[in-house]
């Protein structure tokens, strides 16, 4: 486990910039004076309080199977990849947003398409290509992608 | 006979080297003579003027000969042992730099977060513009359709008043007597006749 280089963490922003506005929240620091940070272990993205990471020091890095949440990999290439266990922090500070109707979350779980039937409502001044969270009607984040229109 | 002569040459052999090769065996024989004919002077002298040069030759070889070999020498780049891209700076630290401390992640962050914003801007820009020409277009089309319908109407309209009147114009013939129509269709003339004929085109469509 160690933290990100300078060129890493600018990939892992940028990624997380196409889906939250404010990044800034992600490192401010906590009541307790504890922060998050981020640390990579076996090409993994952690997301992790401070304190912990400095626990986690003392097991070995083959060891150490996770800690934290688990934002994405780092491919080979030297991409960044979110997971879905990204989705409540990039839920919890969301550009763009999609609501889903009940009988569009179904599909969407199942990994189809949303389309324009199952809008309940979005952000008007969403562009195309761009990230977006999707929630339930009921405010429950079901997952995010990326926005695509078809010229009528 | 041989290490006597060695001994002897010590001396002898960096004044040689440092002149040439040829004069090896020349200086070789001078020193010898020098040496036989007055030992202490001529040795004190040899030794004074030998020995600040030997350390000062030595030092400058030394020094020069990595410089020369580094920069100066002109061997092609690719015929070295390591590859020319691969070679790192000498001063520089080894592994890698991590971003831990808060102040050079939220700098990193602020240029990360302005350069989408940035990006995301000028494509709604793109976006807006976009949208501006399309219902421009849409505009435009939606006149043409309505300057299309109208004249339609007007057509269709001008084609009921006139068959309106035509049948008026039919009634009337057949109401009124003879005589009477006898003056409409004489002060109307040609327009009657027009009227039958358009009637018995529109019964045609």
């Amino acid at each position: 486990m160690r933290p990100l280089t300078d060129q890493e963490m600018k990939v892992v922003l940028d990624k997380l910039a196409n889906y939250m506005s404010d990044l800034k929240s992600l490192i401010a620091p906590l009541e307790d004076g504890d922060r998050y940070v981020f640390r990579l272990n076996h090409n993994r993205v952690y997301y992790v309080k401070l304190s912990l990471a400095n626990l986690a020091t003392c097991v070995s890095r083959d060891a150490l199977l996770s800690l934290g949440t688990c934002l994405g990999k780092m491919t080979k290439s030297g991409k960044f990849r979110l997971h879905i266990t990204a989705l409540p922090i990039l839920a919890r500070g969301a550009r763009h947003k999609i609501w889903v109707k009940e009988n569009g979350a179904q599909p969407f779980l199942y990994g189809s398409n949303i389309v324009k039937a199952h809008v309940g409502r979005w952000s008007e001044d969403c562009p195309e290509h761009q990230g977006c969270v999707v929630y339930s009607m009921a405010d429950i984040p079901l997952g995010f992608g990326v926005t695509a229109r078809i010229p009528p | 006979m041989a290490p006597t002569r060695t001994i002897k040459n010590k001396h002898a052999a960096p004044k040689s080297g440092s002149k040439g090769g040829k004069k090896r065996s020349s200086t070789d024989g001078v020193s010898k003579s020098k040496s036989s004919k007055g030992k202490k002077p001529v040795i004190s002298a040899t030794e004074i003027k030998g020995r600040p040069n030997l350390p000062g030759l030595n030092k400058d070889k030394k020094k020069k000969q990595p410089v020369y070999t580094d920069k100066e020498l002109g061997i092609p780049e690719l015929n070295m042992i390591t590859p020319v891209g691969v070679t790192k700076p000498r001063g520089k630290k080894k592994g890698k730099v991590f971003v831990d401390d808060r102040e050079s992640m939220s700098t990193l962050l602020a240029l990360v977060q302005a350069e989408k914003e940035g990006q995301i801007e000028s494509k709604m820009m793109r976006a807006r513009q976009l949208e501006e020409i399309r219902e421009a277009r849409r505009k435009e089309a939606e006149k043409k359709e309505a300057e299309r319908r109208a004249e339609l109407e007007q057509t269709k309209e001008a084609i009921r008043r006139k068959r309106k009147r035509g049948n008026k114009g039919k009634k009337d013939g057949q109401e009124e007597e003879d005589g009477e129509s006898v003056k409409e269709l004489a002060a109307t003339g040609s327009k009657a006749v027009k009227a039958k004929k358009k009637r018995v085109s529109f019964a045609a469509d």
